[in-house]
């Protein structure tokens, strides 16, 4: 305790030292020093650079450098200079000139002490102020042009946004476009350029299903954010069905089917056997005759035969959800239904919450089925505003945010189909309007006020769910993911922040209203 | 053998009866019990000695006996299942193996070596967790092979195969 209390105290009096005009010979960093470091303002930047040294070594070690948490014993770690360097020796690294292509993630290590953030470059004066060296770094300067640049297409001056848009393309060049702001902001210019200047029907993202569920399944594999998502709809889904033996599964985007084998197996394995299990999966159409659902349908009845479950598919091709009629759903009044909706709903919302939107006999609809649990997993961001300006700033912090987690995984194919999966949400976000413009994500406080107007209670997710997902998480290498509890329902996140929300709910009784019985005694007497 | 002299003193003598052999290849079910208290790691070596060893470690009920038996209770039921699903050796090498280790690794803090797998004590969520992940292995071995089972782990999993990150 004694080393951090001297060297904070040491640091916060240099620091107000410095401020109060003195003539300090080389202040401590106040913002830092607030955080129990001693680095010393003019030494910041070779600081950073040493950090992110540091960091590429520890990433791509030959060896084991789990040691230096276990068996090094580091002097003074406050002094954070000395101990950066001490770290690059021990690790043998020869000194390399600071490449200025990772100064843009410098500003991540100087700004902040909790790991990679985007720098909003909104944020106030004093916060910028410990990287004033730092400042006019390409990094800063590509958001600042990029938020300058949205400004201009939102108040529809395209010949400006225009120019801008060459600009960052030529401020493009000087950051390293392979990881931190340079991937992001490479895709945002790129989205904004197809907006700018591409013709005003949908660009030719004309999407193949197969493509789609392609990268799906790479973005699957690449972060743990759908894992999470269908570990935590089985866990409540299968709960929900306890004691029943004719279940009813409706999943309203079956893909390849990835969420059903831990179901099926969880069903038999669970005390007094398996019930008969249907699975409904509603699907796009599959071009040339080609009969998708019916494929992965087989194969889940192939797994459900191995483990002895009573399984029967039946697959609904729709292009789009409000195409989908509850009779194509063939309910029997005696099964237990189950909605699962994987990031699906928010394409049914309109711009305008005034009128109706498309959602609306949908949701009448799932009601009216109903459901003893309708699973609903969303995006966990505000990307149906109004305002174009202000959906392009939460989106680039929300895609930065999730650019940022997926850093950690390793294989670079895998990865690359991962983010061009992200990349055509970033499109559909930013280039599309009206009703080519399908990724309407809403929070989740929206999202309850919507479910809850519509005649469904939440239930609560419960602390199995929340042990699982922690427990998935911990299976990944990349530590920074989190796992939350919201009133009920969980959220996914990095580093605090929640990009992926899963909610249950259940249809509320339909009220018996007694007017009818007094109209009726009325007519009787 | 020692014998005494009319003299009084020691001398030593050939036995003149021999001494039977020990060969532990003549007692499979010795073998087995030995095998059975060993690590995955262990058992995996113990594999590759001959092929009469091979064929004892590779015995599903081996690593059924690895899997659970630091579990309590014992799950029930689980084994039709596993063995549907590509069987106990598989099952620990895909799931149980890396499952252990990185929430042992978590739990106990780091340097969770293989002797500690044998030691520590599965919750029923670990459990039930590795089964379920086993079943994606399985679909997605289905998946990837068009109908046939390939070997390699899915690559969902193979999340489960990476190093941490520092």
């Amino acid at each position: 305790m004694g080393p951090y209390n001297s060297s904070v105290s040491a640091g916060s009096s240099s620091g107000s030292s410095s401020s109060c005009s003195g003539k300090p010979a080389d202040p401590i960093d106040g913002l830092l020093a607030g955080a129990g470091y001693r680095v010393r303002s003019s030494e910041l930047r070779q600081v950073a650079q040493r950090l992110a040294r540091l960091e590429n070594v520890m990433v791509n070690a030959p060896t084991e450098v789990s040691h230096l948490a276990n068996d090094a014993v580091h002097y003074n770690p406050s002094d954070l200079a000395s101990w950066v360097d001490s770290l690059l020796s021990e690790l043998h690294q020869p000194e390399i000139a600071p490449d200025p292509s990772t100064f843009s993630d410098l500003n991540y290590i100087a700004h902040t002490q909790a790991g990679p953030v985007l720098v909003n470059p909104m944020v106030s004066h004093r916060e910028l102020s410990a990287g004033t060296e730092i400042e006019e770094d390409s990094g800063i300067r590509l958001v600042h042009v990029l938020m300058t640049c949205a400004e201009s297409v939102h108040r529809g001056e395209l010949s400006l946004a225009a120019s801008l848009i060459e600009e960052l393309q030529g401020l493009l060049t000087s950051v390293d476009g392979e990881r931190g702001i340079g991937k992001v902001a490479g895709y945002f210019i790129d989205a904004l350029s197809r907006r700018v200047f591409a013709p005003p029907s949908p660009p030719s993202l004309a999407v193949s299903a197969f493509e789609n569920t392609v990268l799906y399944h790479h973005f699957y594999e690449a972060c743990p954010y759908l894992k999470f998502a269908h570990f935590t709809a089985n866990q409540a889904i299968l709960e929900a069905f306890d004691g029943h033996d004719c279940v009813h599964v409706i999943d309203f985007n079956l893909m390849h089917g990835l969420q059903w084998p831990a179901l099926i197996q969880a069903l038999a394995l669970r005390p007094g056997g398996p019930p008969l299990l249907r699975l409904t999966g509603i699907g796009p159409p599959s071009p040339d005759g080609h009969d998708s659902l019916r494929e992965i349908g087989l194969r889940l009845a192939e797994l459900a035969r191995s483990v002895n479950v009573r399984f029967a598919f039946r697959g609904v091709a729709a292009s789009r959800l409000d195409d989908v009629k509850p009779w194509m759903l063939q309910v029997n009044p005696k099964e237990v239904i189950a909605v699962n909706s994987i990031m699906q709903l928010h394409k049914l919302l309109g711009s305008d919450p005034s009128r109706g939107s498309p959602i609306d006999p949908v949701l009448e609809w799932i009601r009216n089925l109903n459901p003893k649990i309708v699973m609903v997993v969303e995006q966990e961001a505000n990307h149906n505003q109004p305002e174009f300006l202000d959906r392009f700033t939460e989106a680039l912090h929300y895609y930065s945010t999730m650019f940022d987690s997926l850093e950690a995984y390793s294989a670079p194919l895998e990865k690359s189909l991962a983010e061009i999966h992200i990349q055509r949400e970033i499109c559909n976000v930013v280039c599309c309007e009206g009703l080519a413009r399908v990724e309407r994500h809403e929070p989740l406080d929206k999202w309850r006020d919507r479910l809850g107007g519509a005649g469904f209670t939440s239930l609560h997710l419960g602390s199995n769910a929340f042990k699982q997902a922690s427990m998935l998480l911990t299976l990944f290498s990349a530590e920074g993911y989190c796992v939350e509890e919201n009133e009920g329902c969980l959220t996914l996140g990095w580093h605090s922040r929640p990009l992926i929300a899963a909610s249950a709910w259940q249809a509320m009784p339909v009220l018996q209203h007694p007017l009818p019985l007094i109209n009726h005694r009325q007519n009787v007497i | 053998m020692v014998n005494l002299l009319q003299n009084g003193d020691l001398c030593m003598e050939e036995a003149k009866e021999e001494t039977p052999m020990f060969c532990i290849n003549d007692n499979e079910d010795v073998l087995v019990e030995i095998l059975r208290r060993l690590d995955g790691r262990s058992l995996g070596s113990a594999a590759c000695v001959c092929k009469m060893w091979c064929g004892i470690a590779r015995n599903d009920a081996l690593w059924e006996h690895l899997c659970f038996r630091h579990v309590s209770p014992p799950p029930s039921g689980v084994r039709p299942v596993v063995v549907a699903l590509g069987g106990y050796r598989r099952l620990y090498m895909v799931c149980v193996r890396p499952v252990l280790s990185r929430l042992g690794r978590m739990r106990v803090g780091l340097g969770g070596g293989e002797s500690d797998l044998v030691r520590r004590v599965w919750t029923r969520q670990e459990v039930e967790l590795s089964l379920s992940l086993f079943c994606v292995d399985y679909y997605e071995r289905l998946l990837g092979g068009g109908g046939k089972l390939g070997d390699a782990p899915a690559s969902s999993l193979m999340f489960l195969c990476k190093t941490v990150n520092v």
